[in-house]
């Protein structure tokens, strides 16, 4: 069933596209998080280095040798998500000097690292023992010719948040756009598709008694009408096809019906009365004569079908085109002998043309048949073989009989073709002559036709083009 | 002579039948190839006609079977096939000739007697039949002492009349066997009875007995009264 393929073809592209476009955005949020994270670090370890600046300058030592910071410029924080920044000054073998209150006694880090902070701002994460996780930059500042490490940390809990709140609503919108995408690609797919539910359904009215129907073309443009258009051209072809074929077969059946009706008729009356063994005879002989018009009709339609189904293949072979001529004329020049007419020939026995030998004899036979068959007595058939522009060797065979009317010219190469049907049934022959004359010449690479002559009758032509031999060069 | 007949065409093989006793043969008739084979287990004929289509076993393979089992008996196939390939193919099973349906009677009969006839005679190379004389070597022909001015073909065809004197000759042989035309669809019936018309005014028309004759829907003859 054609409806659910196409049904399925757009659920198919649908699910296709939008599984795509899912994972595709996946990895964009993924990717977009992970910058936006990193950026956010960046800005913590930018402001951290910033703010210990600061505190350095921040810092003094009482009398007592106690180290403190003046707390009263440090309210306008860089960054607006790190308020909760803590704060450490250690003597380089471990001892606190000092600490913010925010850090509640928790020591930022452990013992100090050999060299951690020396000439160097130094980040590392850790996790305070109350949970916090904590960035933090270790510097070794120069105080009164003491040498304190301060650290300063800010809890990642903000950058966290906001990372999370990023990728939240992200991964909200997502199915969201999912959804969108999917519902715009259904329809777009199912807008293009149309056509082809138009043509199927078209389609499946078109059978062999109908082969003139023709699929809708929408538009001529796109893919799908380009289909149309070459699914038109196919079924005009079958339906060319199919003409022609039944034509054959009416024509065919009807051929065969005319020597079956003598036959039977010439049986009935022969047993109507009661006759002589001689009569007898002459009935049998005749109806037997019927037989072998049959039999010759039934062969030419073998011949026939053989060549439709291509079953045919000819042997070619290099030969002189006006040696053959010759030879046919030998075969059947005593038939225009009884009828007083001369046949000339004239040409140049070096032109080649490559054939099948059978089939080329086939088709001269036939066409000089012809001539003789509808020349009238006593009248002068002239062949004559030249070399045409472009090598082609033609073979004309001019006569002088009543001639073929325009109309006429192509269709007596057609089947069961006969021009002034009743008088050319009475000299034999169904018709078929010519065509098979036609096709024999075109399976070989010719050409047949027919062309008037100047004053009267009428001239055949068979051409096949030139093979050059290094003798005739 | 003994002829084995092969066909399920009851009345077509009935015919065959018919004819082949009228000119002395004693023929049996079986219509399958099973009933061919059982046969010819009780006697080898002289010869075998076989049709190759035909219900549940081919002829081809009763052929086969045949030639399988070492017998050398001469077998004529009959059939409706007619491609190239079909006589290739039952030539090559093994069968010594091939005749296409539907065929000239006289012809069937030619080919048997070239059957059983092997292996052949020399030809001779006198003819004689009635007052006629032909002279294969000197390629002359003379009737009642008068030399016959014959083409070339006219003398072929009245050889060939000759030594097939009294039997029924068919257009088909005669385009075969005289005018060597092997394509079966190349139709000379046209040109054959111009011909005959031709060598019957040489031979006959000046002699009260005629002797080359019609037979109506079926071919010509060389026979006296």
């Amino acid at each position: 069933m054609a409806w659910p393929q196409i049904k399925k073809l757009r659920w198919r592209l649908t699910l296709w596209y939008g599984s795509t476009f899912a994972i595709v955005l996946l990895v964009h949020i993924g990717l977009a998080t992970f910058l936006h994270y990193r950026q956010l670090l960046q800005q913590f370890n930018h402001a951290e280095i910033q703010e210990l600046k600061t505190a350095e300058g921040l810092l003094y030592q009482t009398a007592d040798g106690q180290v403190r910071i003046r707390d009263d410029y440090f309210n306008h924080p860089q960054l607006r998500l790190s308020l909760d920044r803590l704060l450490q000054v250690m003597r380089p073998d471990g001892a606190i000097l000092y600490q913010n209150h925010r850090l509640h006694g928790t020591p930022l880090g452990g013992a100090p690292l050999a060299r951690e902070g020396v000439n160097s701002y130094r980040h590392t994460m850790v996790r305070l023992s109350d949970g916090r996780i904590v960035i933090m930059v270790s510097h070794v500042h120069v105080m009164n010719g003491m040498p304190v490490l301060i650290r300063l940390g800010y809890d990642m809990e903000p950058l966290y948040a906001s990372v999370a709140r990023f990728i939240f609503w992200l991964l909200l919108l997502a199915p969201f756009s999912i959804l969108v995408t999917g519902y715009a690609v259904y329809r777009a797919t199912s807008g293009a598709l149309r056509p082809l539910s138009l043509m199927t359904q078209r389609a499946r009215q078109i059978n062999a008694e109908k082969l003139n129907q023709r699929l809708p073309v929408i538009d001529a443009e796109d893919d799908l009408g380009q289909l149309s258009i070459e699914f038109n051209q196919l079924l005009a072809r079958l339906d060319d096809a199919f003409t022609q074929l039944k034509r054959f077969t009416s024509d065919a059946s009807h051929e065969l019906r005319t020597p079956l009706a003598s036959l039977r008729s010439i049986g009935e009356v022969g047993l109507q009365t009661k006759k002589t063994g001689q009569e007898y005879r002459d009935i049998v002989a005749s109806m037997l004569e019927e037989v072998s018009r049959l039999t010759s009709l039934v062969d030419s339609l073998l011949v026939i079908a053989r060549s439709d189904s291509g079953m045919i293949h000819p042997e070619k072979s290099v030969v002189s085109y006006l040696a053959m001529m010759q030879e046919v004329q030998e075969l059947v020049g005593i038939l225009a002998e009884e009828k007083q007419q001369s046949i000339e020939i004239a040409g140049d026995a070096s032109l080649r043309i490559c054939v099948d030998r059978g089939l080329l004899r086939q088709v001269l036979i036939n066409v000089l048949e012809n001539a003789i068959k509808y020349s009238p007595a006593g009248t002068r058939i002239r062949i004559d073989l030249q070399r045409l522009p472009e090598d082609v060797v033609e073979l004309c065979v001019h006569d002088q009989g009543p001639g073929i009317p325009e109309e006429e010219k192509t269709r007596i190469f057609d089947r069961f073709r006969r021009i002034d049907d009743g008088r050319s049934r009475e000299r034999g022959g169904a018709g078929l002559g010519l065509s098979i004359a036609k096709w024999a010449t075109e399976i070989n690479g010719g050409t047949i036709g027919v062309r008037d002559e100047p004053e009267q009758g009428s001239c055949f032509y068979v051409a096949f083009p030139e093979v050059i031999t290094a003798k005739n060069v | 002579m003994h002829v084995l007949l092969v066909d399920d065409e009851k009345k077509f093989a009935l015919a065959l039948k018919q004819g082949l006793e009228e000119e002395g043969y004693s023929v049996e008739v079986v219509f399958s190839g099973e009933a061919a084979l059982r046969a010819l287990e009780h006697g080898v004929p002289d010869l075998v006609l076989l049709d190759i289509m035909l219900p549940r076993r081919s002829g081809l393979s009763i052929l086969h079977e045949l030639r399988r089992d070492g017998m050398h008996v001469p077998v004529l196939l009959l059939t409706a096939l007619h491609t190239v390939e079909d006589r290739v193919h039952g030539l090559d099973a093994g069968a010594d000739d091939y005749l296409v349906k539907p065929f000239a009677f006289p012809e069937l009969l030619a080919r048997i007697r070239a059957l059983l006839r092997r292996p052949s005679v020399v030809p001779q190379s006198l003819l004689e039949y009635a007052d006629l004389y032909l002279d294969r070597s000197s390629h002359s022909a003379t009737r009642n002492g008068i030399a016959l001015d014959l083409t070339s073909r006219e003398f072929d065809l009245l050889e060939y009349l000759m030594v097939n004197h009294e039997r029924v000759v068919s257009r088909e042989m005669l385009a075969r066997d005289v005018w060597q035309e092997t394509s079966r669809y190349t139709s000379l019936d046209n040109v054959i009875d111009v011909q005959i018309a031709r060598l019957r005014r040489k031979i006959d028309d000046a002699f009260e007995s005629k002797l080359l004759r019609t037979v109506r829907g079926v071919g010509f003859v060389l026979r006296e009264d």
